[in-house]
């Protein structure tokens, strides 16, 4: 038997001159962020709606049944629409002058 | 022959993917984002130029005549900088998502993909090459944003980055409205070849830049009785690609080979595809690579080679969006690229200018059979490239 492969981690930064979209690149840092964060308000949402889910069903939750939770297509359809109009609402551009 | 995958049980290297809760939702929110960005700010970016910007310049005594005019006009524009911002983050992120589920089932894939080349149950076969020198266009940055893209090798027998850039690339196109089904480029190119060139019997098809195979496999469906070959630079997909044909039952033989000199004899292929590939080469590299498609192709055999519509072929606002990339998206070559005329490439490589081509194809999945019989016949038109339709140039070698 081959040794077992050392915990590989792999690289988190893309190797080439990264652009700046903004007069101040502090603001493209900051978008960075901003998107990073609403991601993870998408995260936190799922997890919530799968606990509300297993309650409903199961009347109680567990972090195995969260992890084991397997969304049917349909409700994978309602979720990518709340993503959709969760994003229109966090997104809102303003009206140029 | 391809063999059914149902009668062999070959274990699936994709299944050993296996996010947590949260790392789905991961991705699948940045695949909206993705979407968000491409979809939804790209059309707001269009409308602000045709409502407000164009006709502003237009009234001050001149709209941009061309694409780089366009760029500048848009440049300092608030719905260019977020449509910008929102697309490049998105993008980084397809691949940040996935890489925690990959780190996590590396040593798995690594075990299988070793297994599975050593034990070739299927067939077709697996020729890697440590002493290739991986092009500079490789290397000198990370091509669409995918740290590592094909060629970066983490440990012994390899394979993260197969994964990283087929799982990310599903991030990717998870929620575009035409790309949701990886391999719809190749069906779409197979139907239309079978119905052109229905002559045409792959003895052997070769696959540039095939990256873990995907593209290729359509083909194989389309033409069971050929040979199918992909090659890339880079191993671990190679190696990763490998082993999804193997439980898929496509016995391919993958090699890690440099398409501006292979190691094929004279004429060794009837078919030979790319799919999104030259645009991430040199043009330096795009005309020794079609110079090597003549020479591998038998006589009778065609190219046909998927990719972004050249500059004359679309408006200077949609040259404007698409040489975005260039500048903004590790995509060095799109730029150069587009400015040459596909059937020029193809002429200068040695084809015959009335046996090459360049056209919009349907994509068959959205556009269906029925309409395409009607496009076959001339009376109706392909859909734009990325939105229903796919762009293809190449060519025919005399018999």
């Amino acid at each position: 038997m081959t040794e077992p492969a050392t915990a590989v981690q792999l690289p988190r930064h893309t190797k080439g001159k990264r652009p700046h979209f903004f007069d101040d690149p502090a603001i493209d840092q900051m978008m960075t962020f901003l998107l990073e964060l609403t991601t993870e308000v998408g995260v936190l949402r799922d997890r919530l709606d799968t606990v509300e889910r297993l309650l409903d069903q199961h009347g109680s939750v567990t972090r195995a049944a969260i992890e084991s939770f397997q969304p049917s297509p349909q409700l994978e359809d309602e979720r990518n629409a709340w993503r959709a109009a969760y994003l229109k609402r966090v997104l809102r551009m303003h009206t140029p002058d | 022959m391809v063999a059914n995958p149902k009668d062999i049980p070959v274990p699936s290297i994709e299944e050993l993917f296996q996010p947590t809760h949260d790392e789905r939702a991961r991705q699948n929110m940045v695949s909206m984002i993705r979407k968000h960005a491409i979809i939804d700010m790209r059309k707001a970016m269009k409308d602000d130029y045709d409502n407000r910007v164009e006709p502003k310049l237009e009234r001050e005594g001149g709209k941009p005549e061309d694409w780089a005019a366009i760029e500048k006009s848009m440049e300092h524009e608030a719905s260019y900088r977020f449509y910008s911002a929102m697309r490049y983050n998105a993008q980084e992120m397809c691949y940040l998502s996935v890489q925690p589920t990959v780190e996590r089932a590396l040593p798995q894939m690594i075990d299988l993909a070793r297994d599975l080349a050593r034990r070739r149950p299927v067939g077709g076969s697996l020729r890697l090459n440590p002493e290739l020198r991986l092009p500079k266009y490789i290397t000198s940055l990370d091509v669409h944003l995918a740290p590592g893209w094909v060629h970066a090798e983490h440990t012994t027998d390899d394979v993260a980055q197969g994964a990283v850039v087929s799982f990310g690339g599903k991030v990717f196109t998870g929620q575009h409205p035409y790309r949701k089904k990886p391999g719809a480029v190749g069906e779409s190119i197979s139907w239309w070849l079978r119905r052109k060139f229905p002559d045409l019997k792959p003895r052997r098809i070769l696959d540039l830049g095939t990256m873990a195979g995907k593209n290729l496999f359509p083909y194989c469906d389309a033409y069971p009785q050929t040979e199918a070959y992909g090659i890339d630079v880079g191993a671990p997909v190679l190696r990763y690609g490998y082993a999804v044909a193997q439980h898929e039952g496509y016995p391919v033989h993958f090699s890690q080979q440099d398409a501006e000199n292979t190691d094929f004899l004279d004429g060794h292929f009837d078919l030979i595809v790319s799919s999104f590939f030259f645009h991430e080469v040199s043009l330096k590299a795009t005309r020794k690579i079609l110079r090597e498609c003549k020479r591998l192709l038998a006589p009778g055999g065609v190219m046909v080679h998927m990719e972004l519509p050249d500059e004359t072929s679309v408006s200077a606002y949609e040259n404007f969006f698409w040489n975005w990339d260039t500048l903004n998206n590790n995509e060095p070559w799109y730029t150069s690229y587009r400015a040459q005329d596909p059937l020029n490439l193809c002429v200068e490589a040695g084809f015959e200018r009335e046996a090459s081509f360049k056209l919009r194809v349907p994509d068959i999945l959205t556009f269906g059979a029925e309409k395409h019989e009607k496009f076959m016949r001339g009376e109706i038109a392909s859909p734009a490239h990325g939105s229903g339709g796919w762009f293809v140039f190449g060519a025919r070698k005399p018999l």
